[in-house]
């Protein structure tokens, strides 16, 4: 595995934001890097910082200090075409489809309106809406949303997959299924995903690198890697004692922030 | 067909009572609608008042002005409000504050500065109509889902694709909405100030009807100026569909 290139290097990164009760320390000196085709999985306590090192990675917020690099290159903006955001609200566009909601990103890029639609209705089927191609987001359940804001994500192609808590609206059920779908996608596809999740399942079930972040200042505690099978057997010795492992690193943050 | 039939229905009722009722008053202070079809008849073939597509002519000309104006200042002033936080934090307050105030009692000082003629009368329904629109932008901007934002600029969108494939469809409804109020107060801006002192327009020859107490010829006037207001509300919907369909 270390054989594979860093695809995502972060360097001592900071970040400072000013409120009007005084200063916040979002994230402080946060170092990481990560391979290409790998699952890293970012967890720590509420307000710890894994959104905002997402937005950096994404380009929607600018380091105080340190930089981050992708591909090799500086992150300065927001880069579709390396770069895939999924939110924790899917954020569709109401008064869009389904296909012109996963077509959203090619608009952009200005992709002819016939690859773009042939790029969307190709995707429909895997992300489990191949019925749904011309419903608007209303008609949608909370599960399927998530997928159309999945499939624009997927739409772009880009090598970079960044979701910030995409299944935390869900209920547990849907959760737990979106879930082994994601795993299959991302088998299939090979995308570098960085995953932000409260949950301990989703980051054993999925990842192949988990980071647990600390209180505010949010820093990288620890990082693990994981490398057994997929599907995973949540229930064999291994993962019972990794799991038990993985909340006393994060049960002693969360008691932390929750101070 | 049932809701052209209550629709028709109403309209018998209204006529039916108006009949009655019309023909027990003094003649020269109500008509019942039987004698006002023959002063309709006379004003539609320009024997009672020659210059009636003249005046109806200047009205639509006083409107669509009014209109204009009203739309552009309304939609700049809006967004300038709208998307400077600053700005539209200390002076959207008081736009709204003077949009509470009744619009005709700057009638007389808008007749002193702009005159007698059509001016005035695009100045007050610029008056009316402005504020519905400025305040539908505002209304509208703060509608936005700020997170559809968010997820634009992530998939590359710089201010001016922001503002076209999000911010406007986003506010769409609030907006059309707003247009549509402001061409209907343009239209009564504009009648009303021509009924309060003019010297030509639909709002002349009524004050000229009812001046003279030529009740029939009034009414019949004001059943024109009515075709005047459906026709433009017509039209505002005819926009609102443009519109939606500019957004697909």
């Amino acid at each position: 595995m270390s054989a594979r290139p860093e695809l995502i290097t972060i360097e001592g990164v900071t970040k400072r934001y000013l409120t009007s009760s005084g200063p916040v320390d979002a994230l402080h000196d946060v170092s990481l890097s990560v391979e290409e085709g790998a699952f890293c999985t970012l967890i720590g306590p509420s307000g710890c910082g894994k959104s905002t090192l997402l937005g950096m990675l994404g380009g929607l917020v600018t380091p105080d200090r340190g930089r981050l690099l992708v591909d090799g290159r500086p992150v300065t903006g927001p880069d579709p075409r390396r770069v895939a955001t999924v939110f924790q609200e899917a954020g569709l566009f109401p008064w869009r489809t389904t296909l012109q909601n996963v077509e959203f990103g090619l608009e952009l890029q200005g992709v002819p309106a016939e690859r773009r639609r042939q790029t969307a209705a190709e995707l429909l089927g895997p992300l489990g809406l191949s019925g749904f191609a011309e419903k608007y987001p209303r008609e949608l359940s909370g599960g399927m949303k998530q997928r159309v804001a999945i499939g624009r994500a997927l739409a772009l192609d880009a090598k970079i997959l960044l979701m910030d808590e995409p299944f935390g609206a869900l209920d547990e059920q849907t959760r737990l299924l979106m879930g082994e779908w994601l795993l299959d996608i991302w088998r299939r596809t090979r995308k570098t995903v960085i995953f932000v999740t409260h949950s301990l399942h989703e980051a054993l079930f999925l990842s192949t690198r988990v980071a647990v972040m600390t209180a505010r200042p949010g820093r990288i505690k620890t990082a693990l890697d994981l490398t057994m099978e997929y599907p995973r057997a949540m229930e064999s010795s291994e993962m019972v004692a990794l799991r038990a492992k993985l909340w006393s690193e994060i049960r002693e943050e969360s008691l932390r922030a929750m101070r | 067909m049932t809701v052209v039939g209550l629709r028709l229905g109403l309209l018998a009722l209204f006529l039916a009572i108006w009949e009655i009722a019309g023909r027990k008053v003094n003649p020269l202070l109500g008509v019942p609608p039987s004698a006002v079809l023959p002063s309709l008849r006379d004003l539609l073939l320009l024997r009672s008042y020659p210059d009636l597509p003249a005046s109806l002519w200047l009205t639509i000309r006083e409107i669509g002005t009014a209109y204009a104006l009203a739309v552009a200042a309304g939609l700049g002033c809006g967004f300038v409000l709208g998307m400077h936080r600053l700005v539209g934090r200390a002076w959207g307050p008081m736009l709204a504050a003077l949009y509470a105030v009744p619009a005709v009692v700057w009638y007389p000082s808008l007749m002193l500065f702009f005159g007698l003629d059509a001016a005035s009368k695009i100045a007050f329904g610029f008056l009316l109509g402005f504020f519905p629109i400025a305040l539908a932008v505002l209304a509208g901007i703060r509608q936005v889902n700020p997170q559809l934002v968010v997820v634009a600029r992530a998939y590359g969108a710089g201010t001016a694709t922001v503002f076209r494939r999000v911010m406007l469809p986003a506010m769409l409804f609030t907006l059309v909405g707003g247009l549509r109020t402001g061409l209907v107060l343009c239209v009564i801006g504009v009648v009303v100030g021509e009924i309060l002192g003019s010297k030509a327009g639909m709002g002349a020859l009524i004050n000229h009807a009812y001046g003279l107490l030529r009740t029939g010829d009034y009414v019949a006037l004001v059943l024109v100026t009515l075709v005047l207001v459906v026709g433009s509300d017509v039209l505002a919907s005819l926009l609102e569909r443009r519109a939606r369909r500019w957004t697909e």
